[in-house]
């Protein structure tokens, strides 16, 4: 079988969905699981069975990983808070993310260690989000301790987009609002990775690069696109991407990955290091990048997808990228299963599996092959790879947002190779601004051009006749 | 002489290139300061004009409820229109914290 991780990959997914739909006794399964186990060792050598038998055991981890993970242990913070109790408590440990302004409210996943309540004082373990109202200077991994109370999110979105369930999915079950800053009590020291915490210094010194010589609009769009943080577009920017669906280029995704992996690729090879060494190079840099832009579901694939192809490279391998994209679904759903159920996974993966399998058939249904003019190739290309895209993501998009946009074909022909370059430019950008400050300001000036032009050409995409409808 | 590889030369050519953009627009904005709004976006693509915004707009936008945007509306139509955004504050319904999200939202000309 020759994609056989792609096989792997769907039976454990459907294991996944399975899982969440039906109840069933963790043991039991397990029972039934270490049975069909047994029976493949024991009947190895006989191809069907064998395979027959694989598969089961793929389904029964997905559904096993995810009751699993859906088990919270003992000491977890969400088993002593109780419904609609507001009474105060005192919980020490440590920030678990770069906290970041949303709202108004500066906020951050705190890990939990201890707790206080009614004098009793409990070890305990989880995650909650800190809503603070107020602005204090706090970084990653600082060692904090809280006062206040613990509260449940409520599920004020769509079934769909419940934001309980959103934080569910990320091991988060509780909430705490400060809005005084005796609330917080520091303690010393750092109980954060080193990796992380050099990480975000080096995103933070990017940050401030693109800023320096950048509006605060195009600095914002840069950011987000270079860097993965969206805090700095405006509300208008990002509703008008939506509507002309373009606002994939707004998050870091394939592509800026493999911008990155020829970019130090270049590098490496330019000072002459030996191949072998350049690709583990590269793969180091890539889970450094990863790390930089947050971990989301678009990177962490792209870096999957990449660091296979490259380690296929490595060993003489020929890549596919089905297998590669099974791989790092695989990657991503044994960590956390509940994520087949976000929105931003499916899009990842279903506007790439989208590309790779509509694309080559649409090539050859318009005989795009025989097609000489250079020009006029390159556009059709565009043009099939945006309708690929919009067709694999049609359904997901109209039955979670309400909006079908047909504009956003068209949106994406003009819109893509536009940001293409200007994800370039901004790589272009980091890096002189990291060794000649004075190339960085004239590097900035073309693109806050083209960051301006590609906002007006999407204000001007919006307003054609039907260019989005809203159900 | 200069011994570049195919992908050297892209990458050189093309920071040079940028480099020369910058070089001409840089110029061409100390001599008109027109150019000047080619180059940096302006504040309509990011923000809605508060004098202009229609009822039903003004519903759609987040933190906007049905009743506020009818109170901004009369105001709006009482002052025939806003002078400052700090105007937004004497609007029934606009405390310190609405007002810092819709600062983000708006402006006025």
């Amino acid at each position: 079988m020759k994609r056989a991780p792609v096989v792997l990959a769907v039976f454990y997914c459907l294991g996944v969905i399975l899982g969440s739909c039906i109840w069933f006794n963790f043991w039991v399964v397990m029972g039934l699981g270490i049975v069909i186990f047994a029976g493949a060792i024991l009947l190895r050598k006989n191809r069907y069975i064998f395979s027959f038998l694989i598969l089961f055991l793929a389904l029964f981890a997905g559904a096993l990983n995810l009751k699993n993970s859906r088990i919270l242990p003992k000491d977890h913070i969400n088993n002593f808070v109780y419904y609609k109790d507001d009474s105060l408590c005192s919980l020490s440990g440590f920030i678990d993310s770069q906290p970041e302004l949303k709202d108004n409210y500066l906020q951050f996943i705190f890990r939990a260690q201890a707790m206080q309540k009614d004098k009793i004082k409990l070890s305990c373990c989880g995650k909650v989000v800190v809503k603070m109202d107020f602005s204090q200077k706090l970084t990653y991994g600082d060692n904090l301790i809280l006062i206040g109370s613990l509260t449940r999110p409520y599920n004020f979105g769509a079934a769909s987009q419940s934001y309980k369930d959103f934080l569910a999915r990320q091991g988060v079950y509780l909430l705490m609002r400060l809005n005084d800053p005796r609330q917080i009590i520091r303690r010393p020291g750092n109980s954060g990775s080193k990796l992380i915490n050099n990480s975000f210094w080096l995103r933070a010194k990017m940050e401030s690069i693109i800023s320096r010589d950048l509006t605060d609009l195009p600095a914002g769009i840069l950011c987000a696109m270079v860097l993965g943080q969206k805090h700095g577009i405006p509300w208008l920017v990002n509703n008008s991407m939506i509507k002309s669906g373009t606002v994939h280029i707004l998050v870091v995704s394939g592509f800026n990955v493999g911008i990155v992996a020829w970019i130090i690729n270049l590098l490496f090879k330019i000072m002459r290091i030996p191949r072998k060494a350049r690709i583990t190079l590269v793969i180091l840099f890539l889970l450094f990048y990863c790390l930089i832009t947050g971990s989301t579901n678009p990177v962490v694939r792209a870096t999957v997808m990449g660091a296979i192809f490259l380690a296929a490279y490595l060993f003489k391998r020929i890549p596919d990228i089905y297998n590669s994209l099974a791989i790092a679904a695989l990657f991503i759903l044994v960590i956390n299963p509940s994520q087949i159920f976000d929105i931003g996974f499916q899009l990842s993966f279903l506007s790439v599996l989208a590309i790779v399998y509509f694309y080559p058939k649409l090539e050859v249904l318009i005989h795009l092959k025989g097609c000489r003019n250079k020009i006029l190739r390159f556009i059709s290309q565009s043009c099939l790879v945006s309708f690929s895209a919009w067709l694999g993501t049609l359904g997901i998009i109209a039955f979670n947002f309400r909006i079908i946009a047909p504009v956003t074909v068209l949106a994406n022909i003009l819109i893509v190779p536009l940001a293409t370059i200007i994800t370039l430019c901004g790589f272009a950008l980091l890096l002189s601004g990291l060794i000649c400050p004075a190339l960085a300001y004239l590097i900035s000036v073309p693109t806050s051009m083209l960051i301006n032009l590609l906002l007006n050409i999407n204000a001007v995409v919006i307003k054609i006749p039907f260019a989005y409808i809203y159900f | 002489m200069l011994d570049f590889t195919s992908e050297e030369k892209k990458v050189v050519l093309f920071v040079l290139g940028l480099a020369f953009c910058g070089l001409i627009m840089s110029n061409l904005v100390k001599i008109n300061s027109h150019i000047e709004k080619i180059i940096n976006p302006q504040v309509q693509l990011a923000k809605i004009n508060l004098n202009k915004i229609n009822p039903d707009e003004l519903v759609k936008i987040k933190c906007v409820s049905v009743k506020l945007a009818q109170r901004i509306i009369e105001y709006r139509n009482l002052h025939k229109q806003f002078s400052s955004l700090e105007e937004l504050k004497e609007v029934k319904g606009v405390g310190e914290k609405r007002y810092e999200k819709l600062k983000e939202i708006f402006f006025i000309e």
